[in-house]
């Protein structure tokens, strides 16, 4: 359930972070840093998207399919309801700025996560709470640059790296390997200051919607942690709808 | 001729009641002494066995690798079914389930929204079924501070300084955010039956007690439990039978190859009991060693004393025309005879006190602010096998070797002398 | 005073069996204070061992840490103050930095404490001094709970990953260049010592510390905003009242002991006046009060005492001395033991202790040798001094 928060937010993260990052540094060889995220900005800017998805936990024992809808708009705000299985159908959680709340139907209970346990270990997991509202706000906190070419999945990809500019990031480093043509990114990997690779992001199956570029499937891994990762299905997704404001309030959990 | 001896012993009180119950007192106090400590050292044992380890326990392979992080996700499945299992294979032991988890104790507003929270860990027992052991293994009755013990569904304890922190009293309602045993969040309103003190600094930071059955319901564990707990038919630890009982469920169900599959370790297995217990046994050892040391002393004195005593005697024995050999083996004669008496009476004495201070314990918690889990506020004895033979050895072996070498002095003595002694 | 002479000449005119019951109350004597010091020395045990190990002679706290709350942390690391730089020069003070970490042995993920010490400092038995020394991975010394909980040995690498001072993760391997054997989970379990200055750079905190340990032979006068002073009292105080606890129940040992002191007594007191009733009826036909003689005879048996606390010393003393040097070996292993408890234990002997359990000798001895003793008080003269049995 928080892989899948995160992952949610994570994409809606990565994409909208993608999309406004720049100042990249010019490299003689490739196209600028910049140019390359304004390209993928074009690619993937909208206002807010509802989507639909789906994500596969593999647990230890078994594996559980947990399908939820996103609202979000820009990277501050995001609601979720799940819809499936039973037991956590009608979860839902509402993240603003920096305050999370929780809403559980069975409890009729809205539980708020914030200040030191936000950096905790959900339920013993390797996420965070913090790391599932990870916004990455890519251009705030990072420059770009291009530093090589690779083939990826049998296409070209430019090899993206953003280095922190901002000391409270979580992540010091991250690589895009981005589509040359069509300006999406293929895989992206975490790292840590000393350079060690924390986390990989890759993503799959993408389809045209409205106009953009968007992943079907992701795969998540920590990278230092035994297991298969994590998988996110994204079965609908839809660009600038009309959201009502309401949804991103905590009138909306209950 | 020992038939003349028992009378001679029956007749003279001095000569036989005095060193009976001296030989008898020495050794009740032997007795009494090894079950003394042996029930003040294992006090910890008990406690942990009680607490967390049973006597045995059961879990997963994968469990048991990982159990310092009590990973609920490794938990054993159809439990019920293994319970019965157990149960049916060894029906004098009492077996529970445990399941050990941590979690987020949400304290709502009127709007039932966010009023303060900790982080909390919980252990789940039986509770609610009557008759259950439970409740008086963890010595809920005496930790309890206010409130209630639970008496039905969806109550807890929980610890009395984290009531205080979160600014709740019996009677409020809490959720507890967790996950399920499958990684989801799991939700669960509690309310607080009673508060208590553990005694520890960690636990009483923010530990609680929910029964078993609410938290299989909370994490999402229909028929699953971290752990299940095996206790001893006479409650008391006893490595040999442990052991049997381990060699006997791991051949039938453990199989190393499934991670999953259930695997029974032991008490004295346990990470930080092993040593414990092995100290314990060195440390009665030495305690004992000496006590037994110092009260054959006293027996072998009085068997000594004894002898020296009977030396006019043995002057007009000797005058009489007895023979020195015969004396001395019948004086040692005696001596055996007193000495199976007094041992056999006193190790009886000596038993029936410790079984006393086992049941009923010598009770301290007025001298102590109110007891806690980890200090119970009494202490008890146990009865130990050792008990039944350890007093034999002062007060056979010391006291007869005590007329031994008193009675040397028989053959050293002259018939005159023995005579002049008589006379004074 | 003629009592107690003639009770002394009485004694020693009585030589063997004198000697015998003096002999086994000086070794009762000597047992029952070995017994007592080893109890009490393995309860001071593990005060000892959280002193040497883990709080010195006490600890400065930044005001925010709890070690018992990890949420704390993030907020509980503060510049150390300039009054104390001296302090930590002259190793009067040895600061430690803690921050959150995970580490992740053959990936499984483990969450632990990084702790930064001086690599040089002499305030905590930690075997810190192996971690100075050119490393490009962190060097770190784990205690034995935390080897034996994370499959670690020397010269294993793990990699660790923890958060800077803003929140960035940051990740890299650390060397296990010791493993130190303590019995003290608060230093072994859970955690990893690495320098200081190493972890102050990983996380930021340049000059920074959680908590300073101060040396047991220093005392901290000072007070500094921010950082408050938890002494023995406050640190030990769980400790302190469990070793109560468990002295309180060991009393009850010594009643056991000393009623076998008291039975070897009462032995030789009752023999004694069964066996000397002419002596009884000669003192008084000369003369003698029946208390005078009840009294004589007490202070015979409670005598018995006084040479066995005079006797007792000659191998005594040199006897617990040498215990006490050697200490008492444990057999087995107890590396995995969470509790504070050694392999070999120094019995403590307190002049306190010593002098106390002579004096409860002497007094049991003088009650002991009275109660028969009255026995004399219903005494006929005539018979006795004929020696009938009565």
């Amino acid at each position: 359930m928080s892989i899948m928060k995160k992952t949610q937010i994570i994409s809606a993260g990565l994409i909208v972070g993608l999309l406004i990052s720049g100042g990249g540094l010019m490299n003689a060889q490739y196209p600028s840093g910049d140019e390359v995220m304004d390209r993928m900005d074009r690619n993937m800017s909208s206002k807010n998207r509802v989507l639909t998805s789906k994500m596969v936990i593999h647990g230890a024992r078994s594996s559980r399919t947990i399908e939820s809808k996103t609202w979000a708009e820009g990277d501050q705000k995001s609601y979720s309801e799940y819809l499936s299985p039973a037991r956590e159908a009608g979860t839902k959680m509402l993240k603003l700025e920096d305050a999370l709340w929780i809403y559980s139907p069975s409890t009729d209970r809205t539980i708020q996560i914030s200040g030191h346990m936000l950096r905790q270990s959900v339920m013993g997991s390797d996420l965070s709470y913090e790391d599932m509202m990870d916004d990455a706000s890519y251009a705030d906190n990072y420059k770009a640059e291009i530093t090589g070419e690779e083939t990826l999945r049998e296409t070209k990809c430019w090899i993206l790296q953003l280095e922190a500019t901002t000391e409270d990031v979580t992540y010091q480093v991250r690589k895009i390997w981005m589509d040359e043509e069509k300006y999406i990114p293929l895989k992206e990997e975490l790292y840590a200051k000393s350079g060690k690779l924390l986390k990989k992001t890759e993503l799959y199956d993408f389809k045209r919607v409205q106009g953009r570029w968007f992943p079907g499937r992701m795969v998540f891994k920590d990278m230092l942690k035994n297991g298969k990762g994590t998988e996110f299905i994204i079965d609908e997704i839809a660009f600038d709808t009309d959201i009502p404001e309401h949804i991103f309030t905590k009138a909306s959990l209950r | 001729m020992i038939r003349f001896l028992l009378k001679g012993l029956l007749r003279d009180r001095q000569r036989s009641l005095l060193p009976i119950i001296v030989v008898a007192a020495g050794v009740s106090l032997t007795v009494l002494m090894v079950c003394y400590l042996a029930g003040v050292l294992g006090d910890f044992i008990d406690f942990s066995a009680k607490f967390s380890t049973g006597h045995v326990k059961i879990m997963t392979h994968a469990y048991a690798e990982n159990s310092d992080q009590v990973p609920t996700d490794l938990a054993l499945t159809d439990v019920n079914s293994l319970l019965d299992e157990v149960q049916a294979d060894y029906p004098d032991m009492d077996w529970v389930l445990r399941i050990q988890f941590g979690g987020l104790l949400d304290v709502p507003d009127e709007n039932g929204e966010t009023r303060s929270q900790g982080t909390v860990m919980g252990i789940s027992i039986d509770m609610l079924t009557p008759g259950s052991k439970e409740p008086e293994r963890l010595t809920l009755e005496q930790i309890l501070v206010h409130g209630e013990i639970p008496d039905s569904p969806g109550e807890i304890l929980i610890s009395d300084d984290l009531a205080n922190n979160l600014e709740v009293a019996p009677g409020d309602t809490v959720t507890l955010m967790s996950s399920t045993m499958y990684g989801s969040m799991a939700f669960y309103n509690f309310i607080i039956a009673g508060t208590v003190r553990f005694g520890t600094v960690v636990m009483d930071k923010g530990a609680i007690i929910a029964d078993i059955s609410d938290v299989q319901t909370a994490l999402d564990m229909y028929d699953a439990s971290s752990e299940i707990l095996g206790y001893l038919p006479d409650g008391y630890w006893d490595a040999e039978q442990a052991e049997i009982i381990k060699m006997g469920f791991n051949s039938k169900f453990s199989d190393p190859e499934d991670e999953f599959s259930p695997v029974m370790s032991l008490l004295n297995e346990e990470g930080l009991l092993a040593g414990y217990l092995e100290m314990i046994d060195s440390m009665s050892f030495i305690m004992v060693f000496v006590f037994v040391l110092a009260m054959s002393i006293v027996l072998w004195n009085t068997g000594l004393i004894g002898g020296l005593r009977r030396y006019g005697e043995v002057g007009i024995r000797l005058a009489i025309g007895e023979e020195k050999g015969h004396i001395y083996r019948s004086m040692i004669w005696e001596s055996l005879l007193i000495g199976i008496v007094g041992s056999a009476f006193g190790t009886i004495v000596g038993l029936l006190f410790s079984y006393w201070l086992q049941e009923v314990g010598i009770d301290i918690s007025s001298m102590t602010q109110g007891a806690t889990m980890m200090m119970p506020g009494s202490f008890h004895a146990k009865i130990i096998p050792s008990a039944y033979y350890i007093g034999f050895i002062p007060g056979l072996i010391a006291s007869s070797a005590g007329t031994m070498l008193s009675g040397i002095g028989i053959y050293k003595r002259q018939t005159a002398v023995l005579f002049k002694e008589l006379e004074t | 005073m003629k009592a107690f002479k003639l009770a002394f000449r009485n004694l020693i005119g009585a030589g063997l069996r004198t000697w015998l019951n003096v002999g086994i109350l000086a070794f009762i004597l000597i047992l029952m204070i070995f017994q007592y010091g080893i109890y009490d020395g393995w309860n001071r045990q593990a005060v000892t061992d959280m002193i040497a190990w883990e709080i010195g002679g006490g600890q400065i706290w930044q005001e925010n840490y709890d070690p018992y709350d990890p949420f704390t942390l993030e907020d509980s690391h503060a510049t150390i103050p300039a009054s104390m730089q001296g302090e930590i020069e002259k190793g009067n003070l040895a600061p430690v930095l803690v921050t959150q970490a995970t580490i992740y042995p053959d990936g499984r993920m483990q969450s632990i404490l990084l702790k930064g010490i001086n690599p040089d400092q002499q305030v905590s038995d930690i075997p810190t001094a192996i971690l100075s020394g050119d490393y490009t991975e962190i060097p770190a010394v784990i205690g034995n709970i935390m080897a034996k909980n994370a499959k670690l040995k020397e010269g294993d690498l793990v990699t660790v990953r923890w958060r800077d001072v803003d929140g960035t993760f940051d990740a890299t391997e650390a060397l296990i260049v010791g493993v130190f054997k303590a019995d003290v989970p608060a230093v072994t379990a859970r955690q990893m010592w690495i320098p200081i200055e190493r972890l102050r750079e990983m996380t930021q905190m340049s000059g920074q510390a959680t908590l300073l340990i101060t040396d047991q032979e220093y005392i901290w006068y000072g007070s500094e905003e921010g950082w408050v002073m938890r002494d023995h009292d406050f640190l030990l105080k769980e400790m302190s009242e469990m070793i109560r606890m468990k002295k309180i129940g060991g009393s009850f040992i010594y009643v056991i002991l000393l009623l076998l002191a008291m039975l070897a007594v009462f032995d030789t007191q009752v023999l004694s006046i069964f066996r000397r009733q002419k002596e009884i009826g000669t003192y008084m036909a000369m003369g003698m009060t029946r208390s005078q003689v009840v009294r004589l005879f007490t202070v015979e048996g409670a005598m018995h005492s006084i040479l066995a606390v005079i006797v007792g010393t000659v191998p005594g003393i040199p006897l617990l001395m040498w215990i006490n040097s050697k200490g008492i070996g444990m057999p087995g292993d107890y590396e995995e033991f969470g509790m504070a408890i050694a392999e070999r234990i120094y019995p403590a002997y307190s002049a306190g202790l010593i002098l106390s359990v002579m004096l409860i000798i002497i007094i049991t001895t003088t009650i002991v040798s009275f109660l028969p003793s009255r026995k004399i008080s219903k005494m006929n003269p005539v018979e006795a001094i004929k020696g009938k049995l009565q």
